[in-house]
């Protein structure tokens, strides 16, 4: 692949990009490089900002202010020659009205201009990849929602490209299917494609992406590898437990003093203790120790790690990162652990 | 292969709506074999110019061609609206092309359907029209012509209304809506010079006017001035509305 001075071996290259909307501003003065190869990946919450910003750099939406570079390119001067080295999966569906599976895929690869013979066999591959046998004769307007997003991806991948913009490219779909669709991506990655990858989805952006800018209301918050985001972002670890016997002062108090736990909180409802602390491995000695001095009976332990989703939630909560803020945070237990799943879309 | 080439042949295979496209044929047939036959034993033959008289069912048929035109035309605004419903609107212009080349491969769809679908009309009537045929190199000039201001016009404002209207059910009313207007107005099925005053400015307004007269000049050979300056205007009416359109496009919001 060739290496394009100017901007070094940036896919991307983005500064000071914002959209507005009339009063609304999208996308707010973003900034961030892409690295050739690399799978970056916007996460944030529905209205974050991310559809916005990748139609801007597939130039379907001019930018009110700022500048960009793809693939060494200008984004507001050579969008044509951009076009020709980039692959877009819209969030929002498409596809053609009459046609079946085969030839809405053939037709695409078409009016890319790839030769008879490679659409032949690509659509051959895609089609077993994606295990779309069984439709593969069935009219697109009778697909259901998730095998269309199947032909939608699978039909992108038709055509060369140097950098693929995926938006939100695993809606409707199931784990099974979306975890072969991911294994996919990946392996194109290897092979030398970059992919620009948005998500709400929070476990998705971790396998995925080796770098994730978190994006909330328009900003950019934070942008680091999903280990790193973790480190910095998620709560400490903690060690939560039950006592058969329910809840304890004298074990609140014993515990609480002990100097290896930074914080002690109980959930009432569930009756679960969590003990924050950075050397669960001494905690958990230590509580024993107290239970068994105090005759109390401990029920289940665990030791809870951190997650990308403490991570996401403390980051977009608080808007931008401040590193030792979070690290003792979790007044209420109820706060620090959020729901499971959360960021369904609304629509 | 040519971009337009491939384009234009993806419009024609992903956007043709078959059962309408079929319908669109066989109305302006019921024209020529059931209302011009029934017609024309009420209606006298009479100069439509450059004294050449000719029967009320050979009048209707040509009429009947240029209906053909108009209605290939809404297959333009068709084409975008499925488009933009499907979302391969945005996903082609992420594509290797550019808007216009968009939009224009749109346009040369239209009008491979809208001649294409004449002819065809054309071929089916030739037994009604018969030996009144006049050919020419005047003749067949003009005849295509006229298929082709024709098309580009109706194609035009149907891009233009289909950019304009949002939804495809007002997309639908308001282009059968107009299509009644301009067909009734027009000399599909009346002379224009015969017709009443207030009708008459009317029509003599109407590019449908222009399109068909223009059509049986060539088929019929009776060009007279007045159609020369029908010709201009409709030139100049297809140019304005096609700019319109092509620019109203250019500024769709997506
Ligand atoms: N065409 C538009 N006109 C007005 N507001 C828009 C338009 N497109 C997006 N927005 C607004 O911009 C914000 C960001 O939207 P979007 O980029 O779609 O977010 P995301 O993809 O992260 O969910 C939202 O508040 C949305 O309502
Ligand atoms: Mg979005």
């Amino acid at each position: 692949m060739e290496v394009d001075l100017a901007s070094g071996s940036f896919a991307v290259n983005v500064k000071d990009l914002s959209k507005r909307f009339g009063d609304k501003v999208a996308v707010d003065s973003v900034s961030f490089e892409v690295k050739r190869s690399e799978v970056f990946g916007f996460l944030g919450p529905n209205g974050a900002g991310k559809t916005t910003t990748i139609k801007m750099l597939t130039t379907l939406l001019p930018p009110t202010s700022g500048q960009a570079k793809i693939l060494g390119l200008d984004l507001r001067s050579e969008g044509k020659k951009i076009r020709q080295r980039i692959g877009v999966v819209q969030q929002q569906d498409s596809f053609d009205q009459g046609l079946n599976v085969e030839t809405s895929m053939n037709l695409y690869g078409l009016i890319w201009d790839v030769p008879k013979q490679e659409r032949r066999r690509r659509i051959d591959e895609l089609i077993e990849r994606f295990e779309m046998q069984e439709f593969r004769k069935k009219q697109v307007v009778d697909l259901s929602g998730g095998q269309r997003r199947r032909l939608q991806v699978a039909r992108e991948f038709i055509h060369d490209m140097d950098l693929l913009f995926l938006d939100e490219p695993t809606v409707g779909l199931d784990p099974l299917a979306r975890r072969a669709f991911l294994d996919f991506f990946k392996e194109k990655v290897k092979d030398g494609l970059t992919i620009f990858f948005t998500t709400h989805i929070i476990e998705e952006a971790e396998y995925l992406c080796d770098r994730i800018a978190v994006m909330n209301e328009g900003r950019i918050v934070e942008i680091d590898t999903p280990g790193n985001l973790k480190r910095r972002f998620g709560s400490a670890k903690a060690v939560e437990f039950r006592l058969l016997e329910g809840a304890s002062k004298n074990l609140v108090k014993a515990l609480s003093s002990s100097e290896v736990v930074n914080k002690l909180v109980l959930d009432e409802l569930s009756g679960t203790y969590r003990a924050t602390t950075s050397k669960p491995e001494l905690v958990i000695p230590e509580l024993y120790r107290l239970a068994d001095k105090l005759s109390l009976h401990i029920s289940s332990i665990y030791i809870a790690e951190t997650t990308l989703e403490d991570a996401f939630i403390s980051l977009v909560k608080n808007g931008s990162g401040n590193d030792s803020s979070h690290v003792h945070s979790g007044e209420s237990y109820a706060a620090a652990s959020p729901p499971r799943g959360s960021f369904k879309e609304a629509e | 292969m040519n971009i337009y080439v491939r384009l234009v042949y993806r419009n024609l295979r992903a956007n043709l709506d078959r059962i309408s496209l079929f319908f669109e044929l066989v109305f302006p047939l019921f024209f020529i074999f059931v209302q011009g036959f029934a017609l024309s034993e009420l209606v006298t033959p009479f100069d439509i110019g450059n004294g050449r008289v000719i029967s009320y069912q050979l009048f209707l048929a040509a009429g009947a061609i240029t209906l053909t035109v108009i209605n290939s035309g809404t297959n333009a605004g068709t084409q975008l609206w499925y488009d933009r419903k499907n979302g391969m609107f945005e996903q082609l212009l992420m594509g290797p092309f550019t808007r216009l080349q968009y939009i224009l491969s749109i346009i040369l769809a239209t009008l491979i359907i809208g001649i294409a679908s004449s002819l065809l009309v054309f071929l089916i009537a030739l037994p009604v029209l018969g030996g009144a045929l006049y050919l020419s190199l005047q003749s067949v000039f003009l005849t295509g012509l006229a298929l082709f201001l024709g098309t580009m016009f109706f194609g035009s404002f149907a891009l233009a209304l289909s950019v304009a209207l949002k939804s495809s059910e007002s997309f639908n009313i308001v282009s059968t809506f107009t299509f009644f207007i301009f067909l009734f107005t027009s000399s599909v099925f009346y002379p224009a010079n015969k017709a009443p005053p207030v009708i008459q400015s009317v029509s003599l307004l109407n590019p449908l006017t222009y399109a068909t007269d223009l059509l049986r000049a060539g088929l019929f050979d009776s060009m007279t001035p007045f159609i020369s300056t029908e010709l201009t205007l409709l030139t100049v009416e297809t140019i304005v509305i096609f700019t319109i359109a092509v620019l109203a496009f250019r500024r769709i919001r997506v």
